[in-house]
């Protein structure tokens, strides 16, 4: 019998499924302002959030949102008004929130076990009313990225233009760092805390090695998250390990597969634009001269439309007409 | 100090006109250094002011305060007649700040980063329209990488990131355009076409605040200089008038005045804007004898 038949496995990969979409939706914001371990941060910062919600008996998806939204927010004040760097900020919350909930869950008395499902993942612990904040709120954070996209690309591309364009630097950043810390509570259940950062990441990379722009960076990431997230949550499931494990190895797999891949299109595309192999101009000139050949619709050389005019290829090149002289385009 | 506006430029009737930026009595300080001090400038609608200065003089420093993204330790600074923290017209201002890249962290096309000079013409809720796609692809032809457009900008030479910064500030037809070094780096075809544009822009109402240490081709179009020195505003009057500023170096935007005004009054490189003041009254009178 499938093992997708069971409630909690519907459960779960719908879960998984929605992560895999939100977490590298806001890692690609946080890779563009070069904050990739941000998710990472807030991670161990939810840990605290966790054990507390363990500790006083409430949920403990709720106490991580909360705990780790305040951690992403001090986040930003610390990088705007502290005199910290960024990373330095991250480093002091890292620290604090691990050791915070690894005490904490101490205290309370829960064995390792219990925290252990939400560092690392766990299927069968997903609940009904898990899974439903979960959704609601990955859809939240997926259409915030979207609907906003072109001004958060703004705001991270460039944070003085964009303050000059109107734009509010400071709540789209902070607004960023809560997305973010949401997103982490959402992969907490099936990535786990102390790996939801790879999940927000890895996409984000292996688009980039394809993409040449914002848009397909953000929706090739995505894509490749959902894919990762759901097939490594099938597998841990039918190989009964650890799905955050699972999920991580897979979208670093496919980063692995799509480096070459990436380097191969970036050779073609070299190819396609035949500048690299033109010869020198003089024997440029001595082609010309022994062909006297005028090019045309039909002159037999491949045309490519270029702005006001058309370049031929020809001898390794692109031959442009210009004037009295030839240019390579 | 202001300068009365007979002594500026007796043919500009600009003067008259709104008042687009302006800072009174305005000193900055970064990091806990004073950067300027006693900076009194306002820009009239239609002028194309050039601001000159030596490296580290705070020429960028003072764009940056008109625009409201430094604060200022004293003075005050008004942006369309409303300070900078209140002002809210901001498709009016185009702006391009002094940038060694146009690249981030994640890839970007050059199409989406002019695009996003054209987001504060729409509310957040609204995607790009056909009027914004137009425009895009209108001043990516205008600074020559129409078919650059769907490349990497981090794969552009400096050259051209700095045309795609340029592109991105014209994008959203702004009446008032700050450009911070915008033809660093760029070839003089190029600064050319720039020159032209701006020269389009102001003929439809634009004004212009360009900081620059070769004005080249936009030379023409520029009808006061303003020379910033050590964090104070050293010469502010047409380009014609300039004195010449050993350390300053390199202005000359015309050569009969530069020699004249050297055998004239050999005291004008003095830091102070009222000898220079003194010094451009005294260059008009020995004119006129
Ligand atoms: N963030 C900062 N903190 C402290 N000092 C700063 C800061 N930014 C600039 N300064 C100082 O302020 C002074 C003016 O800097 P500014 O960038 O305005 O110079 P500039 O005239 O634009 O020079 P350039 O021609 O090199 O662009 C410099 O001496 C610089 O060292
Ligand atoms: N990382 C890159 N990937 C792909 N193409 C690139 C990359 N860097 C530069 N190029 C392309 O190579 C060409 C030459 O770039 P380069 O930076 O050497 O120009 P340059 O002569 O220094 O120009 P500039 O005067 O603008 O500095 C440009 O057409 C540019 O688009
Ligand atoms: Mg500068
Ligand atoms: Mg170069
Ligand atoms: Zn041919
Ligand atoms: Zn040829
Ligand atoms: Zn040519
Ligand atoms: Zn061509």
């Amino acid at each position: 019998m499938s093992l997708l038949a069971y409630d909690f496995m519907q459960r779960a990969l719908l879960a998984a499924l929605l992560t895999g979409l939100a977490a590298p939706a806001v890692g690609t914001y946080l890779v563009q302002r070069r904050l990739a371990l941000m998710g990472d941060g807030i991670g161990h910062v939810a840990v605290t959030g966790v054990a507390l919600g363990l500790l006083t008996g409430t949920s403990p998806v709720l106490t991580a949102v909360v705990v780790a939204t305040l951690g992403a927010v001090l986040i930003e004040v610390i990088r705007e008004y502290g005199r910290a760097s960024g990373d330095v900020a991250l480093a002091l919350l890292f620290y604090g929130g691990l050791a915070g909930g690894v005490l904490i869950t101490g205290i309370a008395g829960t064995g390792p076990n219990v925290l252990y499902a939400y560092l690392f993942g766990s299927i069968t612990t997903v609940s009904a009313g898990d899974v439903w904040t979960t959704a609601v709120l990955a859809i939240v954070v997926i259409t915030l990225s979207l609907v906003l996209a072109p001004r958060l690309f703004a705001v991270a591309q460039d944070a003085d233009f964009a303050r000059v364009a109107g734009l509010r630097v400071g709540f789209y950043n902070v607004l960023v760092s809560v997305l973010a810390a949401v997103t982490v509570t959402v992969a907490m259940r099936t990535v786990g805390l102390l790996l939801v950062s790879a999940l927000m990441i890895v996409p984000v990379a292996t688009s980039q090695q394809l993409a040449r722009g914002f848009k397909a960076t953000l929706l090739g990431a995505m894509a490749l998250g959902c894919v990762a997230s759901g097939s490594g949550l099938m597998v841990s499931a039918y190989a009964d390990v650890a799905p955050g494990a699972t999920i991580v190895l897979i979208a670093l797999g496919l980063f692995a597969c799509t480096w070459p891949l990436g380097a191969l299109m970036r050779r073609r595309q070299r190819l396609a634009a035949p500048f690299s192999t033109a010869p020198e101009p003089e024997e440029h000139q001595l082609a010309h001269d022994e062909q006297d050949h005028q090019h045309g619709p039909d002159c037999g050389h491949r045309a490519i439309p270029h702005g006001d005019h058309v370049d031929y290829v020809h001898d390794g090149h692109r031959h442009a007409p210009h004037g009295q002289h030839y240019d390579e385009h | 100090m202001t300068h009365p506006p007979a002594e500026r430029s007796p043919t500009a009737p600009v003067r008259d006109h709104e008042v687009l930026l302006e800072v009174r009595d305005g000193a900055v300080a970064l990091g806990g250094r004073p950067v300027l001090r006693g900076i009194d400038l306002s820009v009239h609608r239609g002028e194309v002011v050039a601001i000159l200065g030596t490296n580290g003089s705070g020429k960028s420093t003072l764009v940056r305060t008109c625009l409201g993204l430094v604060p200022t330790t004293r003075g005050e600074v008004r942006l369309f007649g409303t300070p900078p923290s209140r002002f809210d017209a901001w498709h009016r201002v185009g702006f391009v700040p002094q940038r060694a890249t146009a690249a981030a962290g994640v890839p970007a096309s050059v199409q989406e980063v002019v695009a996003s000079g054209r987001l504060s013409r729409r509310p957040f809720w609204r995607p790009a329209g056909r009027a914004d796609r137009r425009r895009v692809a209108e001043v990516l032809e205008t600074v020559g990488l129409a078919d650059r457009a769907h490349d990497n900008v981090a794969t552009l030479s400096g050259g051209q990131q700095q045309r795609v910064l340029i592109a991105r500030a014209l994008a959203g037809e702004p009446e008032l355009l700050v450009l911070d070094e915008p033809t660093a780096g760029v070839d003089l075809e190029s600064q050319q076409a720039l020159a032209d544009t701006l020269r389009r822009l102001l003929a439809s109402g634009a004004t212009v605040v360009v900081v620059a240490h070769e004005l080249g081709p936009l030379a023409s179009l520029v009808d006061r200089v303003v020379v910033m020195q050590d964090g104070r505003v050293s010469y502010d009057g047409p380009p014609a008038d300039l004195p010449p500023d050993p350390q300053g170096g390199h202005h000359h935007p015309d050569v009969d005045s530069y020699a004249r005004a050297t055998d004239a009054v050999p005291e004008v490189s003095s830091p102070v804007d009222r000898l220079a003041d003194r010094a451009a009254a005294d260059r008009r009178a020995w004119r006129q004898e």
